[in-house]
């Protein structure tokens, strides 16, 4: 009686146990699973020591992804001149989305029309969830959101996914840019020219401080620093 | 009614008197282009339609082009304006810049201080035809532009 007992208490916890190391297993692959599905993470670099400000990219954008005027993903910014006639010079940086990893906007979205596409990384934002509220454009520290005219919902850049990166090309605004001032690639591919730029090449990222994680690098043309 | 007809006939007498001018300055009745000098060997790649051949600025070919001296033997003293055939770089940029002051340009639009002393004027600029295809470009037009020489690395 006693052996019968211990026998089936035994086996209960053989099967508990057993059962516990399978789900336990169970997670393992899942997570496995997940990690697998999103070996891609796009991120883009603006190498300002190649920008000429030729705003190629802007135009591009604009014909690309049919951004109506008055309104645009992309805008190059354009500081100076510095320097002595006639050796004036200007500065040019980029503002579009940062892609942000902890990203602001899609945070506050109470539709979910603002969502980081899993497989990418790409935040983006699904037009026809969009209600037009305009949190999303209070959120984002970097400024860069906008309510498309046409579509009435939230815009901005989303890597061209819905254009060029679907027909298997480089996002417009790369492709057009004269000077190749911008790589867009893949973080996670240690072979991809973004990576090979990035280990290359001393980066900045805007407002990092806020912990939004942004994917946009930039190479800054000329130290912004105090000098010693 | 009859009022009516009368000043209809004035709007377009007016507009025939308008038409005529249009077609005679087609022709290019322009002042410069009447020097036979020039005009008897470069009535065809010579003839200035552009802005700067208007008669109230009183320009010749010789105001920018310089004094024929021995041309069209060589060598010769005569500027010529591009950016692979033309003269030396200085000797283009002190003909302009003899009207059009380099601070001015820079106001007036920024990539003229960025190629300062760099390339000729007329790398962009285009003074004799009729359309200077540097006004009004569009965005893309003008981006187009840049790439000309910018490209690759
Ligand atoms: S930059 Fe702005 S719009 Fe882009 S992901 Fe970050 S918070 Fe969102
Ligand atoms: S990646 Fe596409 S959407 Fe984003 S700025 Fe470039 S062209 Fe515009
Ligand atoms: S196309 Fe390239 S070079 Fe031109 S403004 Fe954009 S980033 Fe700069």
């Amino acid at each position: 009686m006693e052996n019968s007992k211990r026998r089936f208490l035994k086996g209960t916890c053989a099967l508990f146990a057993g059962a516990t190391g399978a789900s336990l297993l169970a997670t393992v692959n899942a997570s496995e699973g997940a990690k697998a599905e999103s070996d891609i993470k796009y991120a883009m670099i603006h190498d300002e020591t190649k920008c000429i400000g030729c705003r190629a990219c802007e135009v591009a954008c604009r014909e690309t992804n049919q951004v109506p005027e008055g309104v645009s993903r992309v805008r190059i910014e354009q500081t100076g001149p510095f320097g002595e006639y006639p050796n004036e010079y200007y500065h040019f940086s980029r503002v579009s989305c940062q892609h942000c990893e902890d990203a602001p906007c899609v945070n506050v979205c109470p539709t979910g029309a603002a969502f980081i596409e899993k497989e990418t990384g790409i935040v983006s934002v699904n037009a026809w969830k969009c209600v037009g509220c305009q949190y999303c454009i209070a959120a984002c520290p970097y400024k860069i959101r906008f309510i498309n005219p046409v579509t009435h919902a939230a815009d901005k850049c989303d890597f061209c996914r819905e254009t060029n990166l679907a027909q298997g090309k480089q996002p417009a605004c790369v492709e057009a840019c004269p000077t190749k001032a911008l790589v867009f690639g893949n973080l996670k591919d240690p072979t991809s020219e973004l990576v090979q730029v990035l280990r290359a090449n001393p980066t900045q990222r805007a407002k990092v401080a806020l912990g939004t994680r942004p994917k946009l690098f930039r190479i800054l043309a000329k130290s912004g620093e105090v000098i010693l | 009614m009859s009022k009516r007809q009368w000043l209809w006939s004035i709007r377009l007498g007016a507009i025939a008197l308008l038409l005529s001018f249009g077609a005679t300055s087609a022709e290019s009745a322009l002042q410069i282009n009447s020097d036979t000098t020039c005009m008897k060997c470069h009535k065809r790649n010579g003839q200035m339609l552009g802005h700067h051949g208007q008669d109230a600025m009183k320009m010749t070919c010789s105001t920018c082009h310089g004094e024929k001296g021995d041309h069209p033997k060589k060598p010769n003293d005569i500027v010529v304006f591009g950016m692979k055939d033309g003269s030396e770089l200085d000797t283009q940029l002190a003909v302009c810049h003899k009207c059009h002051t380099q601070r001015k340009l820079g106001e007036t639009e920024w990539t003229h201080n960025v190629h300062a002393q760099k390339v000729p004027c007329a790398a962009c600029h285009k003074l004799h035809s009729p359309t200077e295809p540097m006004a009004d470009m569009t965005p893309k037009v003008r981006s187009e532009l840049c790439r000309n020489c910018h490209s690759g690395q």
